[in-house]
């Protein structure tokens, strides 16, 4: 019988395990093509972040926290209906909450971190929460507009607070070097893996709990999920909360990668990356918000430098990087409204079918 | 589905007129008790108050018809502004065509011109090639307006340079001032002013008492029966769209010499102009008037109070999206609302 399950999971999940396994050995096998080490260069009892190894690194994690951010996004819109223009709030938050826990309070380094990250968890969830109390019972549309509103004052009032450097923000000097991005990157890239993991394996499972039932009966109709008896304000609380506690997490990421906290951490265009990707990816789907935020990550990466030249007008692609995002992402509602896998998946259905 | 335009019963006007005096009197307590700061107050009230319903008549109507809250109306009314601007500053922007026109007061009247049939031209392009696919799927249409939101934002910080403009081509109607107790106002303002409540009062006309007008509170109201009775109810969804970018576009345009163009301009008065249909109650025309009265005077009443030292500016810039989240908590069915 044991036998039996541990076959039918591999024959299932072999692509997830392949995967992990990759994900896990990665910075070694880059180091070894390139023959840069992942731990970067020492010099004398310190470490300087150098060679392919550590810069490919970052944009995996980069992609990490993205993802995270997009499958907490996926959560709440593809799984539940609900619609949020202010999920780069929590995001942003999540890092400055660390950032000035960190930064400001005095406490050892290594305390100061674990107390941060409480904080964030604590703080997003309760916001989540209080944002849903007050407007979900209203139609969604109220909910879209409520956390665009809160998610722009939030943006001007970081924007001038002079506590956290106003428009120019703050650095992130007091890390616990076993965390820092510029000591120890590949410490930085096992817990953002972990965490990018442990969202994926815990979003699946929650999706397809009872509870995950609900949640799509809410997006498909929610009057007859309430018909049937069901609770549904309680479940779409429960979806907002741990999709601001997941985006404020993966804020933190972003944070302890940039080394930086300014208000461009809170500004729209995280939601809209959030929404881009999801949709792209696939709308309701799992493996859907990971190609989408990897597969824009990669283009930013790749295109960042490329400039187009049409007769006497050069376009920079990188500066009019959010104008392309946005071209894409009409584009993309317009004639692939399901995403990549959703897409796939529709075509792989019909074919089964006949 | 049933939406009224007209204000339900003698409850909503009371709360209005309840709502209009609170206001009136906290702008007279931020003014010092001074008359002329007051009136002054007043004035910059009414300005918003325009301006924020040529934003707010479009997205009403729209919203009432269509179901659809478009979250690119802002971008337009940005749009217009930096059109506007161009067109009057050759020498600044990309539209070099403005300096054939010699006289400054020509030249911004053809701006204004351009600019709303820009706005119009757009909009017809949004209706038609992209919401109109869309008509089965309502969040998708939300999730595309904004997206559209985002590229006007970005086209226009591409064409125009994240940095803001000031209004620098002095026009003889904005130089003159007339005083009110001893504090001068641009006369400028009051024209703008007097042309906004002649467009409300043509809107209102325009709906009550023609043809058209009929058929789209028809519309409103059930736009399935409106289509039953052999009436093209897609194109008048087309037309209504088209109006209502090229009003935020017009606004944009007459704001631009006071306002000045900056990137913020679209996302503020979007979240200012729902705060104003949400607190009209949404479907409601008559509601969205009262909503931008009491909109524009709580903004202009909550910046004067934040002139003061001890209060800061960070309360003015924060006022409209303050003013939106307190009216969502507090009021979610409007004044002349009914529960949808």
């Amino acid at each position: 019988m044991a036998q039996n399950r541990l076959t039918r999971f591999l024959r299932n999940e072999w692509i997830y395990i392949v995967f992990s396994v990759l994900l896990v050995l990665f910075p070694h096998i880059v180091g070894g093509i390139t023959g840069s080490s992942p731990f970067g260069v020492q010099r004398g009892s310190r470490f300087i972040m150098s060679g392919a190894a550590v810069y490919w690194m970052s944009i995996l994690i980069d992609i990490f926290a993205l993802s995270v951010l997009v499958m907490s996004y996926n959560l709440m819109f593809g799984f539940t209906g609900v619609i949020s223009f202010g999920h780069a709030m929590f995001f942003g938050l999540g890092g400055y909450l660390l950032g000035m826990v960190t930064q400001m309070t005095g406490l050892p380094p290594d305390l100061a971190f674990f107390v941060g990250v409480a904080l964030v968890i604590v703080v997003s969830a309760v916001l989540g929460l209080g944002i849903g109390f007050a407007t979900l019972r209203l139609r969604g549309v109220y909910f879209a507009i409520f956390t665009l509103a809160v998610s722009e004052m939030v943006l001007i009032y970081f924007g001038r607070w002079a506590v956290t450097g106003g428009e120019d923000g703050f650095a992130l000097s007091t890390i616990p070097v076993w965390i820092d991005a510029a000591q120890s990157r590949i410490n930085l890239y096992y817990v953002s893996l972990i965490l990018f993991a442990g969202t994926f394996v815990f979003i699946r499972r929650l999706v397809n709990s009872p509870a995950g039932a609900v949640f799509k009966a809410i997006r498909e109709n929610e009057m007859r999920a309430q018909a049937i008896g069901f609770n549904t304000l309680r479940f779409k609380l429960l979806s907002i909360t741990i999709a601001s506690v997941l985006a404020g997490c993966a804020g933190i990421i972003h944070a302890l990668l940039a080394k930086k906290i300014g208000p461009e951490m809170l500004n729209v265009s995280h939601t809209v990356d959030a929404l881009l990707m999801t949709i792209i990816g696939g709308v309701g789907t799992f493996t859907g918000p990971i190609l989408g935020a990897s597969g824009l990550t990669l283009a930013d990466v790749l295109l960042r430098e490329a400039t187009i030249t049409i007769g006497s007008l050069t376009i920079d692609i990188g500066d009019s990087w959010l104008l392309i995002l946005g071209l894409i992402f009409v584009l993309v509602v317009l004639i692939f409204p399901f995403g990549i896998v959703g897409t796939w998946n529709r075509l792989r259905m019909r074919f089964a079918r006949r | 589905m049933l939406k009224s335009l007209v204000p339900t019963g003698r409850g909503s006007v009371a709360t209005s007129v309840a709502l209009i005096g609170a206001i009136l009197i906290f702008a007279f307590i931020a003014a010092n008790f001074s008359p002329g700061t007051f009136a002054i107050t007043l004035l910059t009230g009414l300005l918003r108050a325009m301006l924020l319903f040529l934003v707010a008549a479009g997205l009403s109507l729209i919203f009432g018809l269509m179901d659809i809250l478009n979250f690119a109306q802002g971008g337009y009314f940005m749009l217009g502004a930096y059109i506007t601007f161009d067109v009057v500053h050759p020498e600044a922007g990309i539209m070099s065509f403005g300096s054939l026109i010699a006289d400054p007061t020509m030249r911004f009247a053809f701006a204004i011109t351009i600019a709303t049939l820009i706005g119009a031209v757009l909009g017809y392009v949004l209706e038609r090639g992209l919401l109109r696919p869309l008509y089965k799927r309502a969040l998708f249409q939300l999730v595309l307006t904004f997206g559209v939101s985002i590229i006007l934002l970005e086209a226009v910080k591409f064409l125009w340079g994240p940095s803001p403009y000031s209004w620098t081509v002095r026009l003889p109607i904005q130089e003159s001032q007339f005083r009110i107790f001893d504090t001068p106002f641009s006369t400028y303002r009051l024209f703008v002013i007097a042309m906004g409540l002649m467009l409300m009062a043509v809107v209102i006309v325009l709906l009550r008492r023609t043809r058209i007008g009929i058929i789209i509170r028809a519309g409103v109201q059930d736009p399935e029966m409106v289509s039953a009775l052999g009436i093209n109810v897609r194109a008048v969804f087309t037309l209504v769209f088209t109006l209502g970018c090229a009003l935020a576009a017009f606004g944009g345009g007459v704001a631009v010499p006071f306002l000045g163009a900056t990137n913020s301009l679209g996302a503020t008065f979007l979240l200012a102009s729902i705060a104003v249909i949400v607190l009209g109650g949404l479907g409601s025309f008559e509601g969205t008037a009262v909503g931008s009265f009491v909109v524009g005077l709580g903004w202009a009443a909550m910046e004067q109070f934040s002139a003061r030292p001890e209060i800061g500016t960070v309360l003015a810039s924060m006022s409209p999206m303050l003013l939106l989240a307190l009216v969502l908590l507090l009021r979610p069915k409007g004044l002349f609302g009914e529960d949808r």
